[in-house]
């Protein structure tokens, strides 16, 4: 009884890892230990692929 | 007037436009809906036939007839962080969110209303079709026949989610997949199922809109004719910037006119002869990864429309000039 699409379905990817920046409410940014804003550092954006279009989503699948 | 940025804490993406506003001196406020009751609170009134409502978040107040736009990226789902959350609680605190937002004379990227519409993949087809834009031959079916039979007016089709959302019990991913030519079709019975012409492509097309601003991105294919989803594919090419041929630019521009639309990311996929298939216009599209390969300045374009007076007030506001440098 299982739908025609999740005969392509896979496992969802992972995204366990932790990201090295936290949200500094009185910034409104997210900042690395350093104090930079993470957003300033597009090669950890890069490497961390936070910015990417993903799928299997848990809360959005607007990608 | 401020910017109001509905997102959750750890969307770094808003981050790259909150930059920019900042930068410009542009007031921002951000508040997801997930802390409301909790760090994030609400009030308005009704009174004298007028309405005076305030939000406040992470310590900052804002009026809500003081909002010059209000960017819907990452919400919360209201409530859900609040000390004794339930089903209820979100629904009365959605309402009353939104309710007041729908108020004010700010303008949205996007509307909420706009928005859902534009989630439905199948009323996105038909408004691309409408707006003059290529669309491969689609199916979407729960008889197993007319399956069969699509299959063998189209024989190398691909099958993709419906509604672009993925099972989470347990949580799995639905990319776009190729069918075997040799695929039994009973099961489209369980579920309606979105059968579409595979395009031999040559390259995906990822083409952010801002407002009237159209950035455009292209990623070479990978050989094999199996990686149909760019989500999923062997990163072997990056993302280069390019133009947008003048007729596909006409036809974006109908289809966010009838979708009301302040901002689309539009997913094409390129075939050998240029053309550009329709495949699906995500109304929050992710954007990051584009500007971070590409260098395409949609982040600072996003603050400049976020950042525009509401109809009727004049540049200055606040005592500031807030165009962006």
């Amino acid at each position: 009884m299982q739908p025609f699409a999740l005969n392509y379905a896979r496992p969802a990817a992972q995204s366990e890892s932790t990201t090295p920046y936290v949200y500094d409410s009185g910034r409104q940014l997210n900042v690395l230990s350093d104090g930079r804003i993470a957003a300033h550092d597009l090669a950890l954006l890069r490497e961390l692929g936070t910015t990417t279009s993903t799928a299997g989503s848990k809360t959005h699948f607007d990608d | 007037m401020t910017v109001l940025i509905l997102t959750c804490e750890d969307d770094v993406t808003a981050d790259m436009v909150v930059v920019h506003l900042n930068a410009s001196g542009v007031p921002v406020v951000r508040l997801d809906p997930a802390d409301l009751t909790g760090s994030a609170a609400l009030s308005g009134e009704y009174v004298h036939g007028s309405f005076r409502g305030h939000l406040s978040s992470g310590g900052r107040l804002v009026s809500i007839n003081g909002l010059r736009s209000v960017w819907v990226r990452r919400p919360g789902t209201a409530a859900t962080r609040a000390a004794e959350p339930s089903e209820w609680l979100t629904e009365e605190s959605s309402q009353a969110l939104y309710g007041m937002l729908r108020s004010s004379q700010a303008r949205w990227m996007n509307h909420p209303d706009a928005a859902r519409r534009a989630r439905h993949k199948p009323w996105q087809l038909r408004l691309a079709q409408r707006s003059g834009l290529p669309v491969p031959a689609t199916l979407i079916t729960t008889f197993p026949q007319a399956a069969r039979e699509f299959a063998e007016r189209y024989p190398d089709l691909v099958v993709k989610p419906v509604s672009g959302a993925h099972p989470q019990d347990p949580p799995r991913a639905v990319p776009t997949s190729r069918v075997a030519p040799d695929a039994d079709f009973g099961a489209v019975a369980y579920g309606p199922t979105l059968l579409q012409r595979r395009i031999a492509k040559r390259a995906d097309i990822r083409l952010t809109v801002v407002g009237e601003r159209m950035l455009a991105a292209r990623k070479s294919t990978a050989a094999d004719p199996d990686e149909v989803d760019v989500r999923f594919a062997s990163p072997t090419h990056p993302w280069q910037a390019t133009e947008v041929p003048p007729r596909v630019a006409d036809a974006v521009r109908a289809y966010l006119r009838g979708a009301e639309l302040a901002y689309g990311a539009f997913d094409f996929a390129e075939d050998a002869d240029g053309t550009w298939w329709f495949l699906e216009c995500n109304q929050s599209g992710q954007f990051g990864f584009v500007e971070v390969e590409t260098g395409q300045p949609i982040a600072h374009t996003i603050a400049e429309w976020l950042a525009r007076p509401v109809p009727g007030e004049g540049a200055q506001v606040n005592g500031a000039n807030t165009a962006l440098t």
